[in-house]
């Protein structure tokens, strides 16, 4: 009976426990008081996103108890208005919207319950399964591919701003005015690439990106790489008689490259610009100047100053960085032919008007971007003294 | 005596150094031909206006000058160290560190920006003793607190691993020269060092610096655009104009036998205690009488937990009609909310402002509303910045006609150009620049247009805030005599807002002095800068940067500063 | 040449003629500005003449791109190249030749006398797979020359009929065409419809969906950030909340829902058209409307509008003579580096088959076809609205970015 009952409300406990623990810290410690500020705020903002959520998908056309009774039809069951009626009463379906959106949000509180598919005919959390974690996975790794490269050619490109193209400082000598201005034309020509690079990631968003890629493989005519793995790997377990699958492990490689790549694509450009502005901006205060002026040089002062300064929005913004490249999995799922959430976030909107499946997933890409912004600002408050300055007051 | 002196006896030595700016119109010469050179323990000050070059001078020093700075033939720069002569404009990689820090050190005029705002300073002080000393990393931090011991900086151990904005102002100064200092150089560059502080806290830098100097033995080069403070410091003087050397030499010499007219012109603006004007034979009636005035803003929160922090506390004063009334005091003294209380645009929470003589009566406070029109046509405003107060989208025939527009005072479009030539005139702008934008004025020119605006609707009484502060001094000289101008002329009455003792001696009839949102002390000029009263105006007056002679500077008056550090401190407290 | 780089170049100064400089209005700082910064003038220029070639697309269109105007003598046509000579000799007169269908030779004979041997030649030969169902030979010997402002067919030149205005000139004039039949520049598409002529269309109806998008986007952000900014407290508390919720909610699966609810609706094209600009603007308005708020707080506390109040100024004198002219380059700017984006929109949707759907040009509608692998095997001369849209849209980030650096001539101190 209790147990039940824990199994039942456990996840409201969980986070009722998280806010007690907080408020209490909170009372007489500013920075926990900050933080749980900050958790019911995201508390009330994930509500809301649910309310938004939960009734733009009142704008898909049918409901559940149409589609239920539709099924049964192929079944070969000869049914009514009425029995649709029937249904809709049994399924709760004749309440007010803001009702079922109570209930739902109320499952959801309690037992992190997202509802029931109709399409599917099983719970969205069933129905998901892993495939939510498969494009999370997606996004965090081309998130990070996008940092990887961002980060150290923005940095780099950041350094050749203002530098001209020719070294003329009649303080050098001839050779050493000819060996600068090689240095210096080979910044500018990288930071050049850099910034068309970023541009083209505008111009060519993600699906033609993707669709250039097959486009080239047609053109070689190799087997195009969509999907995770090949045919004859699919099926095959990770652990085949002889031990370890490596040859799978290196067809999933093969494959996975695509999605990350196209996945991180324009998320690079965009990232490129930021670090290139961010450092940019830090790089012209007078502080790094200050420490220039003591001695501080080479790797110690950049990374030590502009850098280390420029991190913080950097990180800020990784909840944001994260829904864009949601945003736009679903096409390039299309694309490629994936089959994680995105894929199944496309079916449940333009195929089978899956309404619970949809809001699931749209809700759930907000949780993570609500948690990751969470997340930055708490860490955030903790490391980063100006922060903690503007958010503690002193 | 310093003219030819050998290279070897100077620590420092400029030769013909020439800058050029490589800007979109071309090469822009910012220094030329300037030479220069500092001996062993000697203080070199460098004076100029914005625009004289001397920045980029002491950047050139440190090769820290930006990107599009053309250092020129035949400009050379040496470098006594250890008994060698180095070229410093031949120094590359590592062997920069040489000027940077080694030898020579600066610091900076804001020393809030100065510090990296997300590291502590004690990682930044630790890090420079490393690599110039090659102290350890305890060495460094026992290093470091004893200097910022020696600095006078309170509790130096906790505040040694505060962030820079943790500090006041005064601290963070110096914190800074603990930090230039920690390198432990042979020359120390300064940077407008107290520009941007207050008075009593300038004055105790300026006397933390000579006394570090006499200790230490090191050089100076302190650059600045106020030769009271030069005369306080330094013993040789170098005047700088648009980018050339116009006169140097000993100070005691450059400052009371000035021979070149741009020299005078700056001695000019620095206040004279000898010659203060005398108080009229009577006391005008008052043209506005302020009532128990205090003014609230909310800080922090909002709805119930919301705290106000109270800039005017129960302020009660009389402001004597067609005079100029200097309203004195430090940052956060609450004089600018006071000044724009008496125009209706701070938040009063108690007390009244009342206009006696003027064509229409107008009163207002603490529950009564504000007839905004007819206190428009009552009273004005001149701001402080020049540059934000114009709407850079209209021309300066629409910003000074915007009163009368906006207030539809004149009947047609034709007298309202001729109202505005009218006052353009007054103020000294020519007729053909109405149609032209803000963009295109400087700063003493926009301030001009911001006073014609004020006058166009022909108030009685103008608040000046801080109307001079963002200006060189020669300019600032302008601007102030026009102000006298319109005063005799027009018989206006100005209430002149400044945190400068020396514009306020130069300017003012009757002068108030305001601490913490306070009246200390009023009275005429020769009451309060001659013979003040209170404690808290002595120390402000004595803080003032005038003129020394070599002997005179021995006169320092420890006790009153330390007063000063104290109600700072206190300040700080409070939240300030 | 040299007058062109002159142009392009850094000689525009205003230190010519300083009293143009100190006269100059904000839009002519801002001129000023954008000339110095060569990558923004010369993507200016591209920018321009595409959306002019958009924009009188029949015009410039050889061939009528609806199925009316269909060349079915050559569907899946490859480019028609144009020269200027050959080994016939030089031509000023630039011309193309003439295309026949291949007929493919199927031996009959030998199909009708059972031999497996010409059954199997058959199939390996590839004449009846689809790639080789449109072959065509050209005809070197026929020269077609290209003829300019050619009678056509009839078009609108420009519409206001839509507007509600009696205004409709019509024309028939196209700036070139061939004598005898079609030219197709990009080759045709398997209806026979010229690639040249649905590109140079698709680029107007993208560019139109684009900025009834960013109007109604605009008057949405306008609302939230001036309410919100305007009133403060409690009421920018809630609509700062709502704003936040919706930005963290990813916009195209949203545009999905909406676009699909609207499939259900019975829409003719146009309206259909409209409903997608409408929704894509509406659903837009986190950024612009957090940023218009912070714009209004920050100016709104600037000295020169204490000044206009101290002057005795309303508040609605200071709302259209003082924060308005404020907002308007700050606005326009935006709205411009925003249009990339609402177009990638558009076109993703399109591509998703949600949006615009054949037979209408849009460039989404034209990029989707790219994802037929029949199209990428036989027909890559489909890929030219591919790179339309990539010139398009780089055109636009590069012009976006000068403006931006230009847009706020007040902002460095002199």
């Amino acid at each position: 009976m209790i147990t039940q009952f824990f199994s039942n409300t456990w996840l409201l406990w969980i986070l009722l426990s998280i806010g007690g623990l907080l408020w209490w810290r909170g009372r007489d410690n500013q920075y926990f008081h900050y933080v749980f500020n900050r958790y019911w705020l995201a508390l009330a903002t994930l509500l809301l996103v649910s309310g938004i959520v939960f009734s733009l998908m009142e704008v898909l056309p049918g409901d559940c108890a149409e589609k239920y009774i539709a099924y049964k039809n192929t079944q070969g069951e000869t049914i009514t208005q009425a029995d649709i009626q029937a249904e809709r009463v049994r399924m709760g379906l004749d309440k007010s919207l803001p009702e079922r959106w109570g209930r739902w949000v109320m499952n959801l509180t309690l037992r992190g319950d997202l509802g029931f598919s109709c399409a599917k005919r099983q719970s969205v959390n069933l129905a998901l399964g892993d495939r939510f974690w498969m494009s999370f996975m997606f996004c965090i790794a081309g998130l990070l591919f996008a940092y990887l490269i961002a980060v150290p050619f923005g940095i780099l490109s950041a350094f050749t701003i203002n530098k001209p193209w020719k070294d003329k400082n009649p303080q050098h000598s001839k050779v050493e005015q000819w060996i600068g201005t090689v240095m210096l034309s080979g910044q500018k020509v990288l930071d050049l690439l850099l910034r068309i690079i970023s541009y083209l990631g505008l111009a060519l968003p993600n699906f033609l990106l993707a669709l250039t890629i097959i486009l080239l493989y047609v053109f070689a005519g190799e087997p195009m790489p969509t999907g995770l793995f090949s045919d004859q790997w699919a099926s095959v377990p990770w652990f085949g008689p002889n031990g370890f699958e490596m040859e799978k492990l290196y067809d999933f490689l093969g494959h996975i490259w695509l999605p990350i790549f196209v996945i991180g694509w324009s998320a690079t450009a965009l990232q490129l610009q930021t670090v290139r502005a961010l450092v940019v901006d830090e790089s012209s205060k007078l502080y790094v100047d200050a420490a220039r002026a003591r001695g501080v040089d080479g790797v110690a002062l950049w990374a030590g100053y502009p850098v280390r300064h420029s991190i913080s929005p950097l990180f800020n913004s990784i909840g944001f960085d994260f829904q864009r490249v949601f945003n736009d999995l679903p096409i390039v799922a299309v694309v490629i032919g994936l089959t994680d959430s995105a894929a199944l976030l496309i079916e449940a909107l333009s195929m089978t008007n899956d309404q619970e499946l949809a809001a699931g997933i749209l809700f759930l890409v907000a949780l993570v971007v609500i948690s990751m912004n969470f997340i930055t600002d708490v860490v955030l408050a903790a490391i980063d003294p100006r922060v903690r300055k503007s958010v503690l007051g002193s | 005596m310093m003219i030819n002196q050998r290279i070897s006896e100077n620590l420092l030595e400029i030769r013909d150094l020439s800058i050029d700016f490589n800007t979109d119109e071309g090469l822009v010469r910012a220094v030329d031909n300037l030479s220069l050179s500092i001996r062993p323990g000697e203080v070199m000050g460098l004076v100029g206006e914005s625009g004289s070059g001397k920045s980029i001078t002491a950047k050139s020093i440190m090769r820290l000058a930006p990107g599009n700075a053309i250092i020129q033939h035949p400009s050379q720069i040496t470098l006594n160290h250890r008994g060698q002569a180095v070229n410093v404009l031949k120094l590359r990689g590592r062997d920069l560190r040489l000027v940077r820090g080694d030898a020579v050190s600066m610091i900076f005029q804001e020393p809030m920006a100065s510090f990296a705002p997300a590291i502590p300073i004690s990682d930044q002080i630790i890090q420079t003793m490393q690599i110039h000393l090659g102290y350890d990393k305890d060495q460094a931090r026992r290093a470091g607190i004893e200097l910022f011991d020696r600095v006078g900086i309170v509790d130096p151990a906790k505040r040694f691993d505060q962030y820079v904005f943790e500090l006041s102002g005064g601290m963070r100064q110096r914190a800074m020269i603990a930090m230039a200092l920690s390198t432990q150089p042979k020359l120390l560059i300064a940077d407008e060092p107290t520009t941007a502080l207050d008075v009593t806290i300038q004055a105790q830098v300026l006397d933390l610096m000579m006394e570090l100097r006499e200790q230490l033995g090191m050089a100076m080069l302190f650059i600045t655009h106020d030769l009271g403070v030069v005369s306080k410091i330094a013993d040789n003087v170098t005047v700088m104009q648009r980018g050339k050397v116009v006169e140097a030499g000993i100070a005691d010499q450059v400052l009371f036998q000035p021979e070149h007219p741009y020299t005078r012109r700056l001695l000019d603006a620095l206040p004279n205690l000898d010659n203060l004007p005398e108080a009229p034979a009577h006391t005008p009636e008052p043209l506005l009488s302020v009532t128990d005035l205090s003014i609230s803003y909310p800080t922090m929160g909002s709805g119930r937990k919301r705290e106000m922090y109270t800039a005017v506390k129960n302020i009660s004063l009389d402001l004597p009609e067609g005079q100029i009334i200097g309203l004195v005091g430090e940052s956060g003294s609450g004089k600018t909310s006071l000044g724009k209380a008496m125009l209706g645009a701070a938040p009063i929470t108690s007390g009244t402002v009342e206009y006696h003589h003027t064509k229409k009566k107008v009163k207002f406070g603490a529950g009564k509303a504000i007839k905004r029109k007819r206190l428009a046509r009552t009273a004005q405003l001149v701001f402080q910045d020049p540059y934000s107060s114009l709407n850079p989208r209209m021309t300066v025939r629409d910003i000074i006609a915007e009163p009368l527009e906006a207030m539809k005072l004149t009947k047609s479009r034709e007298e309202t150009d001729q109202r505005v030539i009218e006052v353009a005139k007054r103020c000294h702008i020519e007729v053909e620049h109405l149609r032209r934008f803000p963009h295109a004025f400087s700063g003493g020119q926009r301030q001009r247009i911001s006073i014609a605006r004020a006058l166009v609707c022909k108030p009685e009484f103008i608040v000046a805030d801080e109307s001079v502060a963002a200006l060189d001094v020669s300019i600032q000289a302008e601007i102030l005599k026009l102000l006298k101008e319109l005063k005799d002329e027009l018989g206006l009455t100005i209430m002149f807002i400044s945190h400068d003792l020396s514009v306020i001696a130069n300017l003012c009839d009757w002068v108030c002095v305001m601490k913490q949102g306070e009246l200390v002390e009023q009275g005429t000029v020769r009451q309060i800068f001659l013979a003040p009263q209170q404690a808290y105006t002595q120390k402000l007056i004595a803080s003032i940067p005038l003129l020394h002679s070599s002997e005179g500077r021995q006169q320092r008056l420890p006790d009153l500063l330390q007063i000063a550090e104290d109600s700072v401190n206190a300040c700080q407290l409070q939240g300030v | 040449m040299n007058a062109l780089l002159a142009r392009f170049g850094r000689k525009a100064k205003p230190a010519k003629n300083e009293e143009s400089y100190y006269t100059a209005g904000q839009l002519a700082l801002i001129k000023a500005r954008f000339k110095r910064k060569t990558s923004g003038v010369v993507a200016a220029w591209i920018l321009g003449t595409l959306v002019l070639m958009g924009f009188f697309a029949p015009f410039f269109s050889p061939a009528d791109p609806t199925i009316g105007g269909a060349d079915g003598e050559y569907r899946r046509g490859e480019p028609q190249v144009v020269f200027f000579w050959d080994d016939q000799g030089f031509s000023l007169r630039p011309f193309s030749y003439s295309y026949e269908k291949a007929t493919s030779k199927i031996d009959l004979k030998a199909l009708a006398g059972g031999g497996l041997d010409a059954l199997d030649a058959l199939t390996s030969s590839g004449a009846l797979s689809s790639s080789s169902q449109n072959k065509f030979t050209v005809d070197k010997t026929q020269r077609r020359y290209l003829q300019f402002f050619v009678q056509g067919w009839e078009y609108s030149l420009i519409d206001l009929s839509v507007a509600g205005l009696d205004l409709d000139i019509r024309w028939d004039r196209h700036l070139f065409g061939v004598e005898q039949g079609q030219i197709h520049l990009m080759g045709t598409d398997e209806d026979g419809k010229d690639i040249f002529s649905r590109t140079l269309h698709a680029i107007w109806v993208t560019i139109s969906i684009a900025i009834v998008a960013l109007v109604v986007k605009l008057v949405v952000s306008l609302f939230v950030g001036g309410v919100s900014g305007y009133f403060g407290g409690r009421v920018d508390t809630i609509m700062m909340s709502i704003t936040e919720a919706v930005r963290v909610i990813p916009p195209i699966p949203i545009y999905l829902a909406c676009a699909v609810a609207l499939s259900q609706i019975d829409l003719t094209p146009i309206q259909r058209y409209f409903a997608i600009a409408v929704v894509i603007g509406a659903l837009d308005f986190a950024t612009l409307g957090r940023r218009l708020r912070t714009h209004i707080l920050t100016e709104r506390n600037q000295d020169y509008v204490l000044a206009a109040q101290l002057c005795g100024s309303s508040t609605w004198r200071i709302i259209w003579r003082h924060l308005i002219p404020s907002f308007t380059s700050y606005i326009i700017v935006d709205t411009l580096i925003n249009f990339p984006y609402v177009i990638l929109a558009e076109t993703s949707l399109s591509f998703l088959g949600l949006g615009l759907t054949e037979p209408v040009n849009s460039l989404g509608v034209l990029l989707q076809k790219a994802q037929d692998p029949d199209i990428q095997q036989n027909m890559v001369w489909q890929f030219f609205p591919v790179l339309v849209f990539v010139v398009l849209i780089m055109a636009f980030v590069f012009v976006g970015d000068a403006l931006r650096d230009a847009a706020d001539p007040y902002s460095e101190k002199k």
